[in-house]
């Protein structure tokens, strides 16, 4: 781990976390522990149809179950409160959003689907009235191949519409279609002289990274308050504009709060959904607190759904290795792409974006197609549509590699990006890092070389060692200009900081934590600007009422963005304390002529001029008198950070393996990573974030597959079909550093862990191949399982005799 | 998610109280052992019981014994016990092996053999490794009545067994260990530990040629529930302990004598394999455990 | 449909009049309040997040009934911590930053105790092993498995 140093010392070195008090005694606050004097207990009716028409809904047994409050449809819900819809959660991208409400209402479009919901006094009752409520249907043929949903002859999964698809985009040549024409034609010129063409078919499946803490709305209704909502989610200040734009209610008597403490995300709790708002409205039309904790059922059928893609993928390539030019051709699996914010679509558009990766390929032609299917519709997972992305291109890099007879690790060092900032060929700004230094650090980690000349001794001995390489330039944090056009929203890290009296620190920021440690790194921050102690600060998030506005915990934001604002907001106080001072101690000084250390204020030119950050916080605050002119009392200051441009930090994995040439089963005998996050603020934090990411991003590879079957019924709603990684199937990760620090955040700080799973099936994919170079097999499909593996080498075998 | 009503929960102390206890239940009555799979059915309302006999009282069929001629384990003994239980190891350790590996420790410290064996859980190691080493099981109805059957002849298709709705397990009996006979199970799934895409267990018994005398063959994780080869038998019986190559028929026949599925863990194809490669090393190892020297 | 009971959570008697079907998860949750113990499932009781001891063994509370607990001893990790010091467990899991999110770490803690007085000195398969029936998705079990061979240390 690379420690750096500070005057303070809070920055760059590990700090316990102050969250684990609580978590580790059971005394933490998640959305379950929520408990509102007559709450009421919502529970979902959800269709067993993956398309079928409703022809009707029996209630009546339902509704007349003791201790039943209310049953509801969707015809009913539909009478009562606008349907999406709504331009707050619309991206201004032209795309199709299709019409939709919390609970179906004239047919059910993927298995699961929510179609009516009882309110009861008891959660045990509430399910045995769901049971009774009677769903006549019509069932409807089944589409589930993205690629059968684009022929004209497909059943449409929104009738409002005259096909599936939904979002169609040319991400490469600029907005014109002239333009677009003309870049076509030039990168299929280059296809045609180039030295090296490859082209394969790449194909990730349906998976992503449920938390272990499903999602959950407490709502409650008050009639001269308005609304408050706990919903476990990753952006509250959206939440609230939702509800309140949805359910017509005037924002400012709207609060929505993300719990304290809430069980992971991963982005699964980052759209706008249709259950909080059902549950929401059930509050108000019933005058009671209403709760609906969703069960991992209903989560893994109905979120939790993303990578779902094939790329036809080409790469055009000189002799000696530099990549001239990328041609793809994607397509998503969107299912009903029914969600707010995102639309199912959102994922495959970044990932399309940020396809070419870390390489610097100015000739590209990426087009992306994103029909609808009868699905779930895909729900953001962490590495946000880079996952599908980076496997797709990690392989074709390296069977380029291959192809020429070079060293893959060489074809990515010749075409990674040097110079900065860099606008990729799909227009996504880079701002800074040393990408080669992250790699050549990783290589050698891993001592390649060693490496090749173990590789080859077991080969003699028939053992078949491997090893891949995997890499992932993400966005760090989302630069407003990214966001607006995305999202619909802001992108800048925002927060207020209050010093009081006693030099106690108040800091509050509208984003929320699931499991990042914010409220440790946050003070790791303020103690580093002010020189005092981490224990002095007391951080809080997430209650609209109470925070700035926060576009939310996604896309590694915390360390780009939110700590940013937290830094700019204690420098600004910082500078106005040291001007009272120099008006107190009468020096003609500069702010920056103070230093704040170890809990005093010392003026920089005479150390005999000094006083405590307690004792001027409390002249500032509670004895404002002879003040210097034009300054006011108080010292709290909101900052809004907007970097300079869009960030990036980046990344490159190494997975080392052994196959069994006989079962097709493998062991991963190492994996190493090598990172530049900037200026790390808690290494244990990052290192973390970092091990939890790959562990994720391995879990996926191997294990995780949501499967429908040939009618539509989802085969993986538990977690004993869908099977995520024990301690006992994934090994250790070695986690190293080779950090450029960011010229654009105010600590050099860069955002971190949205991107971690990204280049995980690329770097394990490449292994395999690697190991089973002798026996001619390429792994370009996913899930990456001993049975493929096996199946590969057998048609090998056989093409080879 | 949560149960439905369920009317009446009884714990009684004896074999007696527990059947009277069931019959008087009534039809929807249904024995709680470790309760594993049992709440799984009964929260995903798989099964609506009204009545519940939870036999963890019932001291009188837990713990192992053996004597002279045989092991008992009492049907509410725990798989964490069974892991535990040194007189099971040679002979018998096949059941040891399949129950150290049964879910997690948290399932090892509440399921019991004998709820495993009246489940019949499709995909179950416990009935496939009892079936492996040839254990017999004993019934006891609410009339006194007793009896014992082959666990062979108690298995039926998955979730059926031959158990009467008046009956209760009482103990399932192990051949006595002799010096030359070793069991072994092993199971592939895709994370640890996982329910059984494939599982083996092999018994064989050598005589002082190290020549096979008796073998049996089971299989979990199949389309139709545990089930045994006659093929892989045959063929290990009469062949030297440390012939791999018949070791490899064995397993080989197996294959071509098994229906097996495709799921979404495995293709037919694959499933084969693991019976072949999976069962190659259950085999060795239980002739190792058997005493056999290379 | 009702049954009293007699449960002891952390050395206290809760007397209670209850339905049958109330699982132990909820009983410890709703009734005796503390909610430390989670749930991750629905019915499969694969995520271990409810994982509790019921005399002193570590048991999955979703899969049992209230009922099966009537007269026993049930520990959650509200009871960890005696009289205000912390478990070693409590200790090194923020020492190694073996939780992030936390959901998952009242089961692991629960296991890990029961565990460590079984094998006092686990080699690190052995604690993966252990830790099969908890699952965790943020830390990627690294720091969990660090920790506890490290309490087991120090608890040695």
């Amino acid at each position: 781990m690379n420690e750096i140093k500070t005057e303070n010392g809070w920055l760059g070195r590990k700090l316990k976390r102050k969250e684990d008090y609580r978590l580790t005694t059971g005394k933490g606050s998640f959305i379950a522990d929520i408990q509102k004097p007559g709450m009421l207990h919502l529970v979902f009716v959800r269709s067993m149809h993956a398309h079928a028409k409703i022809l009707g809904i029996d209630t009546s047994e339902a509704e007349s179950l003791p201790g039943v409050v209310a049953v509801i449809t969707g015809k009913q819900l539909a009478e009562e409160i606008k349907l999406m819809p709504q331009p707050i959660v619309v991206p201004n991208i032209p795309a199709k959003y299709p019409t939709f409400g919390p609970l179906a209402i004239d047919k059910v479009k993927f298995h699961g689907e929510p179609i009516a919901a009882v309110v009861a006094r008891d959660k045990y009752v509430a399910e045995d009235a769901a049971e009774l409520v009677a769903v006549d249907y019509e069932p409807l043929p089944y589409l589930g191949d993205m690629e059968a949903a684009l022929k004209p002859d497909a059943p449409l999964v929104h009738d409002q519409y005259e096909d599936n698809l939904q979002y169609e985009a040319t991400l490469t040549g600029g907005e014109d279609l002239a333009d677009q024409e003309a870049n076509d034609a030039k990168v299929a010129s280059i296809f045609e002289d180039a030295d090296l063409v490859i082209k394969r078919r790449y194909r990730c499946h349906r998976c992503g990274v449920t938390p272990m803490e499903p999602r959950g709305v407490v709502a409650d209704w008050d009639e001269a308050e308005g609304l408050s909502a706990w919903i476990t989610t990753q952006r509250p200040h959206i939440d609230r504009l939702a509800l309140s734009d949805i359910l017509d209610i005037p924002a400012e008597k709207v609060r929505a709060v993300a719990p304290r403490d809430q069980g992971g995300a991963f982005g699964t709790k980052a759209p706008f959904y249709r259950e909080p708002l059902l549950v929401c409205h059930m509050a108000r039309k019933l005058g009671r607190p209403v709760r609906w904790m969703e069960s991992r059922e209903e989560h893994l059928m109905s979120v939790s759904q993303e990578r779902d893609q094939i790329h036809d993928l080409e790469i055009a390539a000189r002799s000696d290795g530099r990549i001239l030019a990328l041609r793809d051709r994607m397509i998503a699996d969107s299912g009903d792409g029914c969600e707010g914010v995102y639309w199912g679509y959102v994922m495959p558009f970044l990932g399309a974006v940020l396809l070419p990766s870390a390489y610097d390929i100015p000739n590209c032609d990426i087009k992306l197609k994103v029909p609808f299917t009868n699905k779930s519709a895909l729900t953001p997972a962490r590495s946000f549509g880079s996952y599908p992305a980076r496997f797709a291109m990690e392989r074709a890099v390296h069977t380029v590699a291959t192809e020429l007879g070079l060293e893959p690790v060489e074809v990515r060092r010749k075409n990674l990006v040097t110079e900065f900032p860099y606008v990729t060929a799909t227009g996504f700004n880079y701002d800074s890092g040393d990408f080669v230094k992250v790699l050549d650090n990783l290589v050698e980690q891993v001592d390649l070389v060693g490496f090749r000349a173990q590789q080859s001794e077991a080969r003699k001995q028939g053992r078949y060692l491997g090893i891949g390489f995997g890499l992932g330039a993400e966005a760090s944090g989302m630069a407003s200009e990214v966001l607006v056009q995305m999202e619909n929203q802001p992108g800048y890290g925002a927060a207020m900081v209050r010093v009081d009296p006693k030099g106690k620190i108040q800091v509050s920021d509208g984003d929320c934590s699931q499991g990042q440690g914010h409220e440790t790194t946050v003070a790791q921050v303020v103690a580093h600007e002010f020189g005092i102690s981490p224990d002095d600060v007391k951080h809080r998030q997430g209650d609209t009422e109470s925070t700035p506005f926060g576009c939310g915990t996604i896309g590694a934001r915390a360390g780009s963005y939110k700590l940013s604002a937290v830094a700019e907001a204690c420098r600004h106080i910082k500078r106005k304390m040291s001007r009272i001072a120099a008006h107190d101690f009468s020096v003609s000084a500069k702010p920056e002529d103070f230093d704040f250390i170890d809990g005093e204020v010392i003026y920089r030119n005479d150390a005999n001029i000094r006083t405590t950050f307690e004792e001027l916080s409390y002249r500032i605050v509670m004895t404002p008198l002879n003040l210097p002119e034009g300054e006011e009392a108080g010292l709290e200051h909101t900052s809004y950070f907007e970097a300079a441009m869009p960030m990036v930090c980046f990344a490159a994995h190494a997975a080392i393996v052994e196959v069994d040439p006989v079962t097709g089963q493998f062991e991963i005998m190492r994996y190493v990573t090598s990172e530049d996050m900037g200026r790390v603020i808690n290494p244990q934090i990052v290192d973390g974030q970092i091990t939890g990411g790959v562990i994720q991003g391995i879990s996926n590879c191997i294990f995780e597959e949501f499967v429908y079957d040939e009618t539509g019924q989802q085969l993986t709603s538990t977690l004993e079909n869908y099977k995520i990684a024990t301690a006992a199937d994934v090994p250790n990760i070695e986690v190293t550093h080779a950090p450029t620090p960011c010229p654009y955040t105010p600590l050099g700080s860069r955002g971190i862990a949205e991107g971690v799973p990204g280049p995980v099936p690329g770097a394990l994919s490449n292994a395999v191949t690697d190991a089973l170079e002798p026996l001619g097999v390429e792994i370009n499909e996913l899930p990456l399982r001993p049975n493929t593996i096996w199946k590969l080498i057998q048609q090998s075998r056989q093409a080879a005799e | 998610m949560y149960p439905a009503i369920i009317d009446n929960y009884v714990r009684p102390k004896s074999v007696a109280e527990a059947v009277s206890a069931l019959v008087e239940g009534g039809e929807d009555a249904l024995f709680i052992a470790g309760g594993m799979s049992l709440m799984q059915a009964i929260k995903s309302r798989m099964v609506s019981p009204s009545c519940l006999v939870d036999l963890q009282e019932v001291s009188e069929i837990k713990g192992i014994s053996a004597n002279g001629d045989s092991v008992r384990i009492g049907a509410m003994t725990r798989y964490c016990e069974i892991a535990a239980a040194s007189e099971l190891l040679g002979a018998n350790e096949a059941l040891v092996d399949a129950a150290s590996h049964v879910g997690d420790r948290q399932v090892r410290n509440r399921g019991t053999i004998g709820g495993s064996l009246c489940w019949n859980y499709i995909a179950a190691c416990t009935p496939a490794a009892c079936l492996g080493i040839g254990a017999t099981v004993e019934l006891v109805s609410a009339a006194g009545g007793q009896r014992t059957l082959a666990v062979d002849d108690f298995l039926g298709s998955p979730l059926e067994t031959d158990r009467a709705d008046d009956e209760i397990m009482t103990a399932v009996i192990l051949p006595a260990p002799s010096a030359n006979t070793g069991s072994a199970y092993k199971k592939w799934g895709l994370v640890a530990d996982a329910l059984p895409v494939v599982g083996v267990a092999v018994l064989v018994r050598i005589d002082q040629e190290e020549v096979c005398t008796h073998a049996r063959v089971a299989f979990s994780g199949l389309g139709d529930g545990p089930c045994r080869s006659a093929a892989a038998e045959q063929t290990l019986i009469g062949a030297m302990a440390s012939d791999n190559d018949s070791i490899s028929k064995a397993l080989e026949a197996a294959a071509a004598e098994l229906e097996v599925q495709a799921d979404m863990w495995a293709d037919e194809a694959y499933r084969k394999l693991l019976i072949i490669e999976l069962g190659r090393e259950v085999a060795v190892t239980a002739f190792r455990r058997a005493g056999v020297h290379n | 449909m009702y049954k009293d009971v007699t449960i002891t959570i952390n050395g206290e008697e809760y007397h209670e009049h209850i339905p049958v079907r109330m699982l132990l998860v909820d009983f410890i949750r709703d009734v005796a309040g503390l909610t430390g113990t989670h749930v991750g499932c629905t019915y499969e009781g694969v995520c271990g997040a409810c994982t509790i001891q019921v005399n002193g063994e570590a048991m999955k509370s979703c899969l049992m009934l209230a009922v099966q607990a009537d007269g026993h001893k049930v520990s959650t990790v509200e009871g960890l911590a005696q009289n205000g010091k912390l478990h070693p467990l409590q200790e090194e899991f923020n020492e190694h930053h073996a939780l992030q999110c936390g959901y998952c770490t009242p089961g692991i803690l629960m296991n890990a105790e029961e565990f460590l007085k079984e094998n006092p000195s686990p080699s690190e398969d052995d604690i993966r092993e252990a830790l099969i029936g908890n699952l965790c998705r943020c830390t990627g079990y690294v720091n969990i498995v660090a920790a506890i061979k490290s309490a087991s240390e120090k608890m040695g």
